[in-house]
């Protein structure tokens, strides 16, 4: 079984995998961290037989970086060595590009109703998306900023981790805290 | 007040469309497997979409960018309205880029776990989730399967999932109270999948230059490895959740080790942090939040304690208030 989904991940890299395989491989991608670091170790080696390894990309950024830490040894953060290129996956490279027109509404929880959503007055053209949402209490402040460094810490411990957490993070208005 | 928001999103390029699911096996046969897939792809895809974020009576919207690269993931986070955030993360760190008070934050990153992170059994998470194919439903001219996860009680939020039928992508998002009442919504308006990533589109905009620039000490290891007992104890917790990890170490700068204790029940991460009060700062006390990510502090004694999780108001509160010195 290890071995087949080994060759699996294989074809996946060599862009050879049936698209049926690929759905069924995702699946155990999404359980098994073991096979995606099985995944990440078969990219280099495809890039590197493929000679597709790209000059090292040293943005002014990471420098910036590394001269912010550079009295902190055990925290100089490693460039990644092959960043910037990588192959599409197999049979993925689909622009499933979404074409919507999302008509969102918003709505106070203190002044409406609960049963009467409000509706969007814009008109309807073709696919759209109606969203009604009921905000928090806009009695609770937002987190001082000073502990966005605990939000930052939390996240990488959530389980639904990745960057969908700090969304929070980045949708921050900035004038909330002068009210504190 | 009722106001109304129009977003406007016209997207060019292809439309990729499957008219039904697949009825060769590969298709997923149970909410769980439509979970994995979703969390497969999420990790496994190169991906570059613009979504909008919405909460609190507000709409963000934001762009995000997933590369998988030789050397591991890659991704971008990028706010596209109010102040220019932006978040870097890789398999190592995690940078925050915060034009608005010029500050970075750099911290260490953790390893994606799937979602939820529970036996394929779910017999742990049933008695305080039920999970439900909700069936199929279209995004924008997209086939998707939309995907349940309903708290039991009032101590945890809800999901619901949209699935790209074909590429198991995630195109929309819900946070939901136990009423069902949607607090918190992502839905991608425009996204590219499986395309090249140009690296550039993965650099950050601001170089940080002259900013404050604050690392957070790295994790002291596997806790089965190298366990830290914690000085402190919590005693209310809602029924599931466990200890999962206890550190301790500098998380905030200028603050001293803080103790940090993570509670799951699968699903909800709620995290404890214990830290000296900082001289030059006002403890942080009551209820506060930022989305659905609820915060409650208080101060025991020369201490500040702080209890933050994307799970409601309220159990951030008992949490918090159960906390106390072993």
């Amino acid at each position: 079984m290890k071995e087949k989904l080994h060759e699996q991940l294989s074809a996946l890299v060599d862009n050879e995998l049936m698209d049926a395989e690929q759905a069924l491989l995702f699946r155990q991608l999404g359980t098994d961290a073991g096979l995606r670091e099985r995944l990440s170790r078969y990219q280099i080696i495809s890039d590197g037989l493929q000679n597709h390894l790209p000059p090292r990309v040293d943005p002014g950024f990471h420098k910036g970086i590394q001269a912010a830490l550079q009295d902190e040894p055990a925290l100089h953060v490693e460039l990644p060595r092959f960043a910037g290129l990588f192959k599409p996956l197999a049979g993925l490279a689909v622009a499933a590009s979404v074409a919507v027109v999302a008509v969102l509404s918003l709505q106070s929880a203190r002044n409406e109703p609960a049963s009467a959503p409000a509706m969007a007055s814009a008109p309807v053209v073709q696919d759209y998306l109606r969203a009604d949402i009921r905000p928090l209490p806009a009695s609770s402040p937002q987190v001082p900023q000073s502990l966005d460094a605990y939000l930052v810490n939390h996240n990488e411990y959530a389980v639904n981790r990745g960057m969908l957490p700090y969304v929070r993070l980045v949708g921050h208005e900035m004038n909330v805290d002068a009210k504190e | 007040m009722k106001w109304l928001l129009l977003a406007s999103l016209v997207v060019t390029g292809p439309v990729f469309m499957q008219a039904a699911f697949a009825t060769d096996g590969t298709t997923p046969q149970s909410a769980r497997q439509w979970l994995d897939s979703m969390s497969g792809a999420l990790q496994a895809l190169n991906y570059d979409g613009t979504f909008v974020y919405l909460h609190d009576n507000r709409l963000e919207a934001m762009r995000i960018v997933h590369q998988v690269s030789p050397g591991g993931e890659k991704e971008r986070l990028i706010a596209l309205t109010g102040s220019a955030r932006e978040v870097l993360r890789d398999e190592k760190v995690v940078t925050c880029i915060m034009p608005d008070n010029k500050s970075v934050m750099v911290g260490q990153s953790r390893p994606r776990q799937p979602f939820p992170d529970v036996p394929e059994d779910l017999d742990s998470l049933s008695p305080y989730y039920q999970l439900r194919d909700a069936g199929e439903d279209r995004i924008a001219g997209l086939m998707t399967r939309v995907i349940d996860i309903t708290p039991r009680d009032k101590y945890r939020y809800g999901y619901r999932f949209w699935i790209d039928a074909t590429n198991f992508m995630l195109l929309k998002f819900e946070l939901k109270d136990v009423d069902g009442t949607a607090i918190e919504q992502v839905m991608f308006t425009d996204l590219k999948v499986g395309e090249r990533i140009d690296p550039a589109t993965l650099e950050p905009s601001l170089t940080g230059e002259g900013y404050n620039w604050f690392r957070q000490e790295n994790s002291t290891g596997d806790p089965a490895v190298n366990p830290v007992r914690p000085e402190w104890t919590v005693t209310l917790l809602p029924a599931g959740f466990k200890m999962t990890d206890s550190q301790r170490r500098q998380v905030r700068q200028g603050g001293e080790h803080a103790e940090h204790m993570v509670f799951t029940d699968g699903l909800a991460t709620v995290s404890v942090y214990v830290e000296k009060v900082m001289a030059n700062e006002t403890a942080f006390t009551g209820l506060s939040n930022r989305g659905a990510m609820n915060a409650f502090g208080s101060v025991l004694g020369d201490y500040q304690v702080t209890v933050v999780g994307e799970v409601p108001a309220a159990t951030v509160q008992s949490v918090a208030r159960s906390v106390s010195k072993r």
